[in-house]
């Protein structure tokens, strides 16, 4: 089931806790769902977090409508999007462009590893941290190494 | 109020690694103050508001932390910080 995790854990990228949410846009609806429960347990629950994983078809790929739809469920509280590869990035930015000035100026599309950018996010999120912070926490993950 | 400077050690349990959920907990504690906190530990350094720089350090369990801060509630910061290390489970 391709959009699963969206229905089971989270329905939006905001919960109206005031604090920023992340959108996880990958190849993969495992990937994404995956990645958004590793989340929720190291950040805690209260960061909102919404994801598009997979084609429309279920398989692997990208499903523009669903990044879009995704994308609106942003509330003021803003959020920050990671995306895996390629064509996501591409969907996200296809779906920035849809949306009013306003829609899309509480949202930033970051520079960083999917996973490690995610973890950072979210657990800056956590913080009640801005929407800059949260995106710089994401993109530290280009230069912290892992061993 | 004049800035300090703190420097407390705490070590790990020595059945719980600073992996992804204790150190989540630990980073999310550490940002709750406004001093500039870090940790040291098997010779590496970490500011302890970056999740990834706080992973890694590999810190296993029984591992001894060097937890330093500096600025109006660093007393505070060291004392908590040291004190959810030990008490991690």
């Amino acid at each position: 089931m391709a959009f699963g995790i969206v229905e089971c854990r989270a329905v939006a990228a905001s919960n109206g806790n005031g604090l920023v949410g992340l959108v996880i846009v990958s190849h993969s609806a495992a990937i994404a769902g995956g990645l958004a429960e590793l989340v929720a347990q190291v950040a805690g629950p209260d960061v909102p977090i919404v994801t598009a994983g997979g084609g429309p078809d279920g398989t692997l790929g990208t499903d523009g409508g669903r990044v879009l739809e995704a994308l609106r469920t942003v509330d003021e509280a803003g959020a920050v999007v990671l995306a895996d590869l390629g064509s996501s990035l591409l969907s996200v930015k296809a779906a920035l462009a849809e949306l009013s000035p306003g829609e899309a100026g509480r949202i930033v599309l970051a520079d960083a590893p999917l996973v490690e950018g995610a973890i950072a996010a979210g657990v800056t999120a956590s913080t009640g941290a801005s929407m800059a912070e949260v995106a710089a926490a994401a993109e530290e993950a280009r230069r912290v190494s892992k061993l | 109020m004049s800035a300090s400077s703190e420097l407390t050690l705490a070590r790990l349990p020595a059945t719980v690694a600073l992996h992804a959920r204790p150190a989540g907990a630990f980073v999310r504690a550490a940002a709750a103050f406004a001093a500039t906190i870090e940790v040291q530990a098997n010779g590496r350094r970490a500011n302890a508001k970056s999740i990834l720089e706080i992973l890694g350090l590999g810190a296993d369990g029984g591992t001894e932390l060097t937890i330093s801060a500096s600025g109006e509630d660093a007393a505070e910061a060291v004392a908590q910080l040291a004190s959810l290390i030990a008490g991690l489970s």
